[in-house]
């Protein structure tokens, strides 16, 4: 295929940092995963049991998925590698696919290949060798980091197995959802919802009695591998034909459209603008509605989702290890309290990713030339600004409330109050909003950084687990400002922590528009 | 000068190690198009982006339509349009809903003249901005800008992707505005536009401005070339000062003179009896290669070069 190889090289050359840090942060967090487990039970018994609470809180089963094999410490230390962050493997090679066939048909660079000596399939063979070259590469850097950390090789091997299915499927998805629209933005959400689908399906069906549900889920598919004792190898065939037909779709689909269209041809729109786009605010609204309904409908699902598992805990043993594993992620009371502070804080991350996209897209319209055009015309640049920064922050408000709301419907009958539910997502917002206040400054400083949100999210999610693996000083962990916000309901609402982060928040987006007005456009 | 429109003098901007702009002097007179010539990466669009407030100078002044452009830029932006010279549209809002916005955004526009210019720009206002080409894209700013009611149009080539006959569309309207009394700067490296349109030119180059002037200004400084045939060969055309690259053979002669020496020229060609003439004016292609011809031969291929490297 002509061009391929020049062209795989190029992406992957211009990809590098993304790569890069994707795969460092990930390989890290492998080793250290790895590398403390053996050291944190004295027993095999204790281990056993630290396995088995986990498999008696459907919560925990819903995030991480299940252990198979409770004597197995490799499957132990691997808990949250298995599943939860194989989210991040395949987020990866979806947002590399998409990167290196929508987004350069949507900016016209496409076009600037596609008028030199290139096979025409070239762009999208190469960006699905590009996503499956990254997850090979992850793959194999998480097999020697468990290696590395003191696992059994063979299972570090069919762990990371599981990591290249993943990514492959990924590769796939994000291949075939890079066909259906013109905008990179609805692509992207569409693969989205497909990982949030896919993920969801596995949490169904490791936790309800509709077991077939995970084996329609390539997370399913990780578990079920059994990498750690008796592995079934054959289950990473499915990783590999499900990847393979995704993609030999998506390579059907484009020989069937143009460059640059969509699957469905474009329906023309308005010829005046309605009276309400008026100012920066009104615009930047209008160029975020679509997302932000979208948004809305998913944290709408996800709180209901996460009210569906509060009341099921109640009915389990209160087993010691349960308890002691609950009160590490969600501080000290009843355990469908614990559980509710534990959702709403990974909500809470969720959310944040609302204003990482927000503050990133304002960086993108000053890079294209937009803000310019905007600021060309009577409008202040604090109009601009805050055209972002209201957006960011009002939305993560706005997203919480809908979660908390959706949860205190859903967990109508539990023994927590729809009060408490709803509490506990609203002490969220003080801390998504030091992080949207942040994406802002990064914004503010230079209109490239703008994307810096989204590594600042992945950082301070990571943070606390990192420091309590490494076993460093508490104020490493105390970096993050979520790790700052009551575990309400399990504690009472303090208010001095609150206080604090919004203060902080505050602090961060004057120093921000101060900036912003100073400096330099486009 | 107190009506000038924009008064610019020894602006500097630097980014990081390149010094875009360095010690650059502007003035355009109101009612008048002024025409800003120079090659890519002269400091075109960087001027005009200071003038707008977007970038902050390093040094110099900078006058606007009698404000400071960057403390004050909401308030002289409501009476200036600006188009750029790669417009880009919000991929999700139609063309009819961009010219809206930037409309109402500069504080409301014609709406007779909207229609009007849609009407003769050719312009579908329905589609996305996703779908317009280079040129439809360059349309809607063109018809924002052109139906606003303002004294200053900003045009950072406005015209590069417009097709011939839209390209004199866009000069009508640009007449028309002149002729109300409006001021326009239009930036750009076609000379014929610049030519057809303007009343004065600036040229830049490397962040300087190395000429400035009306048309009949700038041809002063130049050489008109003249080609006749004669009764007898001409005696004593070498001996003028002011002739170049004089090329006789037999009666029939060749030569460049410089503008002012055109007469003393003509007169010895008058007095060897002149059968046929012409006597071609500079255009400004030639202007403009006299003061980038030492480049452009010097510097040719080099942004392959730049593209390898």
């Amino acid at each position: 295929m002509t061009g391929l190889g020049r062209l795989t090289r190029f992406s992957l050359r211009r990809s590098r940092i993304l790569i890069g840090a994707w795969t460092a942060v990930l390989t890290l967090f492998v080793y250290t995963s790895a590398a403390a487990t053996d050291s944190l039970y004295k027993t095999p018994a204790d281990q056993i049991s630290a396995a088995e609470s986990i498999n008696t809180s459907s919560a925990l089963v819903a995030l991480y998925g299940p252990i198979l094999d409770v004597t197995s410490l490799g499957e132990l230390a691997m808990t949250k590698t298995t599943v939860t962050y194989a989210v991040l493997v395949m987020a990866l090679a979806i947002a590399l696919v998409r990167r290196h066939t929508r987004v350069e048909e949507e900016s016209g660079r496409a076009e600037l290949i596609g008028g030199l000596a290139v096979d025409p399939r070239a762009p999208l063979v190469s960006a699905v060798l590009v996503g499956a070259l990254t997850s090979l590469l992850i793959a194999v850097l998480a097999a020697v980091a468990d290696i590395a950390g003191g696992l059994p090789v063979a299972g570090s091997v069919w762990f990371a197995g599981s990591w290249l299915g993943v990514g492959l499927v990924g590769t796939g998805v994000g291949a075939l959802c890079a066909q259906l629209s013109p905008n990179a933005r609805t692509c992207g959400a569409v693969a989205a919802g497909v990982v949030a689908v896919l993920y969801a399906m596995r949490a169904l069906g490791d936790t309800t009695s509709a077991h077939w549900l995970s084996w329609l889920s390539p997370f399913g598919w990780s578990t079920q591998l059994r990498a750690w004792s008796d592995p079934r190898g054959w289950v990473l065939l499915l990783d590999l034909l499900l990847a393979v037909a995704l993609s030999a779709v998506a390579l059907g689909l484009r020989a069937r459209r143009d460059l640059g269209a969509g699957l469905f041809p474009e329906r023309p729109g308005p010829a005046v603008g309605s009276p309400r786009l008026a100012d920066a605010l009104a615009l930047n609204l209008k160029v975020h509605a679509t997302s932000l309904v979208v948004w809305t409908v998913a944290c709408a699902v996800l709180g209901a989702l996460m009210a569906a598992i509060v009341p099921s805990i109640g009915s389990i043993l209160d087993s010691a290890g349960t308890r002691d594993l609950m009160e590490r992620i969600g501080g000290v009371g009843a355990l469908q309290e614990t559980l509710v502070a534990a959702l709403v804080s990974v909500a809470a991350i969720i959310v944040s990713c609302f204003a990482a996209s927000v503050v990133g897209h304002g960086g993108g319209e000053e890079n294209d030339g937009r803000t310019e055009e905007v600021l060309a015309t009577a409008t202040e640049r604090s109009t601009t600004f805050l055209a972002v920064a209201l957006l960011a922050l009002g939305g993560v408000a706005w997203l919480l409330v809908v979660t908390g709301a959706a949860m205190a419907v859903g967990a109508v009958g539990a023994a927590v109050s729809a009060g408490q539910v709803l509490a506990a997502a609203l002490v969220q917002i003080p801390a998504v909003w030091v992080v949207a206040a942040l994406a802002l400054l990064a914004l503010s400083w230079h209109s490239r950084w703008a994307v810096a949100g989204w590594g600042l999210i992945v950082a301070f999610f990571l943070v606390g687990p990192l420091a309590e693996l490494l076993q460093l000083p508490g104020w490493v962990a105390g970096l993050s400002p979520y790790s700052h916000v009551p575990k309400v309901p399990a504690d009472p609402v303090s208010v001095g922590p609150l206080l604090g982060l919004t203060a902080a928040a505050a602090v961060v987006v004057a120093t921000a528009w101060w900036r912003y007005r100073e400096r330099d456009i486009g | 000068m107190n009506d000038a429109i924009i008064e610019i003098r020894e602006l500097t901007k630097t980014f990081g190690a390149t010094r875009a702009l360095d010690g650059f002097d502007l003035s355009v007179a109101e009612g008048e198009v002024h025409g800003f010539l120079g090659p890519n990466g002269a400091g075109k669009s960087t001027t005009i982006r200071v003038l707008l407030g977007l970038l902050r100078k390093d040094a110099g002044e900078v006058r606007l339509l009698g404000g400071d452009p960057w403390s004050h830029a909401p308030e002289l932006h409501r009476r200036l349009a600006y188009v750029p010279g790669e417009v880009n549209l919000w991929p999700n809002l139609t063309g009819g809903q961009v010219i809206d916005i930037l409309g109402r955004l500069r504080g409301g526009l014609d709406e007779k003249r909207r229609q009007e210019l849609i009407a003769r720009f050719e312009l579908d206002p329905t589609k996305k901005g996703r779908s317009y080409s280079k040129g439809n894209r360059q349309k809607v700013a063109l018809v924002a800008a052109l139906a606003a009611d303002v004294d200053l149009l900003l045009l950072d080539e406005p015209t590069s992707g417009l097709d011939p006959i839209m390209d004199s569309v866009f000069r009508e309207y640009v007449e028309r505005f002149r002729d109300q009394g409006g001021t326009v700067l239009l930036s750009s490296h076609i000379l014929a536009e610049v030519e057809r349109l303007c009343d004065r030119v600036s040229i830049i180059r490397a962040g300087r401005r190395v000429e400035s002037g009306s048309l009949a200004e700038l041809r002063h400084l130049t050489r008109t070339s003249v080609v006749a045939e004669l009764a007898r060969p001409p005696a004593g055309l070498a001996e003028i000062s002011g002739v170049h690259d004089l090329d006789v053979e037999g009666t029939r002669v060749a030569f460049e003179v410089d503008t002012p020496r055109l007469d003393a020229a003509v007169g010895v060609l008058h007095r060897a009896g002149i059968r046929t003439m012409t006597a071609t004016p500079p255009t400004l292609e030639e202007l403009f290669l006299r003061h980038y011809g030492d480049d452009l031969s010097a510097g040719e291929g080099s942004p392959e070069t730049e593209e390898t490297a």
